[in-house]
């Protein structure tokens, strides 16, 4: 349903520009500068620049720089701009790192979406930003009040990073839209949380606009861009879940997982010694904190682990 | 069977004859361990700087013994023909030397020379030098993904083996 309602509003958002009008894009990078690329209005990616550069361009670039707004690789450029591209290895990857975590849990929380059988109702509430440094994505869910008992055991944790795994090998494309508030509440009527988000969104911006996001079927409310595919990850793990405590009535659980791209390979063990410090509940505040440089003990109402070296 | 031809065949032989004679080896690589003392960083050609490499460290060991023993400065006397760089070896390069246990020297390979030789050129230099690297190493920047997880990960270890003392007596 939210899908059809995605597609009809793409192609009524292509249809605005019924004839090709051309505008002229600057490369403004270290590669080849001052190349200039003479591309489709609303038709042209920063993907189809990438194409004209090189395949070392396409297959290493993240995101785009137009202007010195950060853009995703498949969103239609509008207007002549100056244009640059951003890899996972640069000097300052940090809008890369950040639209790749929201990445993997919008690929997490499609995954949880599919996991359970119909009967079972699972509302996906947000996903909060959590840096990198922090070690693990995370996704919060409300899952049937039926299965307010149940622990997902290491079996179950297996399969849905299996899902992803397959979802990861579709290698299917992010694709963007930005709509007015009042179609994103259409698609997102079942979802309150969702709305309410729709309507925050809406008010920070000026121009009462949504950013979403689909691959594949799923489609999600972001707040800023993602990686260009689904490929772009290696190596994907969901690895806990805990529960959140909250004043309200129902349980709010909070899924982790952490996950590298293909250009960031890490060894096994490495891996492994990442996952386990994954499974620690990750809380926005102490970053928040943090940021603030308020010097702070650690958070010792862990969940009882302890590292050993 | 013929024993001149067993002399003919060099298979598994690994001792270089460079110059006119032991003599004259002797001499070309004493001027290339002088120039070696003198300017830190040369190039010759590959066969000619391995095998100088070696007698360039011994001659590092010795001059770590001090200027005051007897067999060590003999040794600095006959290999630098220049006698000011006797006083560089003790007094600049012995005490630059002094933590490492050996090692001291780079050999690298570069492109063959220009000439109708072709020789195979190499280039080697005293570890420590004032000249900018030969060779850079490219390392990732600290806040791409794995490195920023990594050193949260190192920075979780820390905290958690940090001592406990100062927490119990503080206010």
């Amino acid at each position: 349903m939210r899908n059809e309602l995605f597609t009809k509003e793409k192609k009524r958002q292509l249809s605005l520009y019924p004839r090709i009008e051309k505008i002229e894009v600057k490369y403004v990078g270290k590669s080849h500068p001052g190349s200039v690329f003479v591309m489709n209005k609303a038709l042209s990616t920063p993907y189809n620049c990438a194409m004209h550069l090189s395949e070392w361009h396409c297959k290493k670039s993240v995101l785009a720089l137009v202007d010195g707004e950060v853009w995703d690789m498949y969103r239609p450029l509008t207007k002549s701009c100056e244009i640059q591209f951003l890899t996972f290895k640069d000097e300052d990857p940090e809008e890369v790192n950040k639209a790749y975590w929201r990445s993997c849990a919008m690929i997490m929380a499609c995954v949880l979406k599919r996991a359970f059988k119909d009967e079972y109702s699972v509302n996906l509430i947000k996903s909060p930003e959590v840096p990198v440094i922090s070690g693990a994505f995370c996704y919060d869910v409300i899952l049937d009040s039926r299965l307010n008992d149940w622990k997902p055991t290491k079996d179950n944790f297996r399969s849905l990073a299996r899902d992803a795994g397959m979802l990861i090998h579709k290698d299917l494309p992010f694709e963007a839209l930005h709509v007015e508030a009042k179609v994103a509440c259409e698609m997102f009527q079942h979802n309150r949380y969702k709305m309410e988000m729709i309507k925050q969104k809406a008010s920070q911006n000026t121009e009462g606009i949504v950013m979403l996001h689909r691959f594949g079927d799923f489609v999600d409310v972001s707040e800023g861009p993602h990686i260009p595919r689904t490929s772009f990850c290696y190596q994907y793990e969901i690895t806990a879940a805990h529960d959140l405590q909250t004043n309200k009535s129902e349980l709010i659980r909070r899924f982790q997982g952490v996950s590298l791209p293909i250009h960031l390979k890490a060894h096994h063990t490495v891996w492994h010694k990442l996952l386990e410090r994954s499974k620690r509940l990750v809380t926005e505040e102490r970053y928040l904190e943090a940021e603030d440089g308020s010097s702070e003990t650690k958070d010792g109402t862990e969940e009882g682990k302890s590292v050993s070296i | 069977m013929r024993l001149s031809v067993a002399a003919a065949i060099s298979h598994g032989r690994v001792h270089r004859r460079l110059g006119l004679g032991p003599r004259s080896r002797l001499d070309l690589l004493r001027n290339l361990v002088t120039a070696l003392v003198r300017h830190e960083r040369i190039e010759a050609p590959w066969a000619r700087a391995d095998e100088m490499r070696g007698y360039a460290e011994r001659l590092i060991d010795y001059a770590k013994l001090g200027d005051t023993n007897e067999q060590a400065m003999r040794m600095a006397n006959f290999w630098l023909t220049e006698k000011d760089l006797i006083h560089k070896l003790f007094k600049v390069l012995a005490p630059r030397f002094q933590p490492h246990p050996g090692k001291y020297t780079r050999l690298l390979q570069i492109p063959n020379r220009d000439s109708l030789d072709r020789a195979k050129m190499a280039v080697i230099e005293l570890k420590g030098n004032p000249y900018p690297p030969l060779i850079r190493p490219r390392c990732d920047s600290e806040k791409t993904l794995l490195n920023q997880l990594l050193k949260g990960y190192r920075e979780d270890i820390q905290r958690a083996t940090a001592p406990r003392a100062p927490e119990g007596t503080a206010v």
